[in-house]
């Protein structure tokens, strides 16, 4: 069956441990990218938001790096990438929202300033 | 002679909801600035009978604090 699959814009929002260096986030956030990439996603973009506090402990952690992605990937694979993301102990939490659009500019502040 | 007024009789100007008046689709998650106005100091859901807000927009409101919150934007409950 070769049925092309409906894809979907999608938004992700995700914390990595901001104990990580430079290189090790980095390789990290290939590993999300690839993820999305591998399985028939296509990244639209990718806003990084730094490092921000976390208004409650997470695993011992006070401290995240946010980053959000704007994707769009055939809907069967989302819940995919809950389960291998689930494994991943670099990502402290993530989130995947259908959206409408990609915005050009995006700009959030925790409730709890660093 | 003139109608009495509901102000007249004492009772309380019915809220407007602040959503509608903005003319707003959705409530994003991330805007944190707004979702603050709607939670108390402990970081608890206000009641849409003390904002005014509309049941449809207490909907998305509620959906959008709790989103907020599992991304640790927003606290579940504050420390003192």
């Amino acid at each position: 069956m070769s049925r092309k699959l409906k894809t979907q814009l999608y938004e992700g929002m995700y914390i990595l441990s901001s104990t990580l260096s430079e290189d090790a986030r980095q390789k990290a956030l290939d590993k999300i990218v690839h993820g999305i990439t591998e399985k028939g996603g296509e990244i639209k973009k990718i806003f990084d938001q730094g490092r921000k506090k976390l208004a409650y402990e997470i695993n011992g952690r006070r401290e995240g790096h946010y980053y959000v992605m704007f994707f769009e990937a055939p809907s069967l694979i989302v819940s995919e990438l809950w389960h291998e993301y689930h494994l991943n102990e670099d990502l402290i939490r993530f989130l995947h929202l259908t959206t409408e659009q990609v915005p050009e500019s995006l700009e959030f502040k925790p409730i709890v300033q660093a | 002679m003139r109608r009495v007024s509901a102000q007249d009789l004492g009772l309380k100007k019915r809220k407007k909801c602040p959503f509608t008046e903005a003319g707003l689709k959705q409530i994003d998650y991330k805007d944190i600035e707004t979702l603050t106005q709607f939670i108390t100091e402990r970081g608890k859901i206000l009641p849409r009978r003390i904002t005014g807000v509309s049941h449809h927009f207490q909907q998305l409101l509620s959906q959008a604090i709790k989103r907020a919150r599992y991304m640790a934007l927003l606290p579940f409950v504050a420390q003192d």
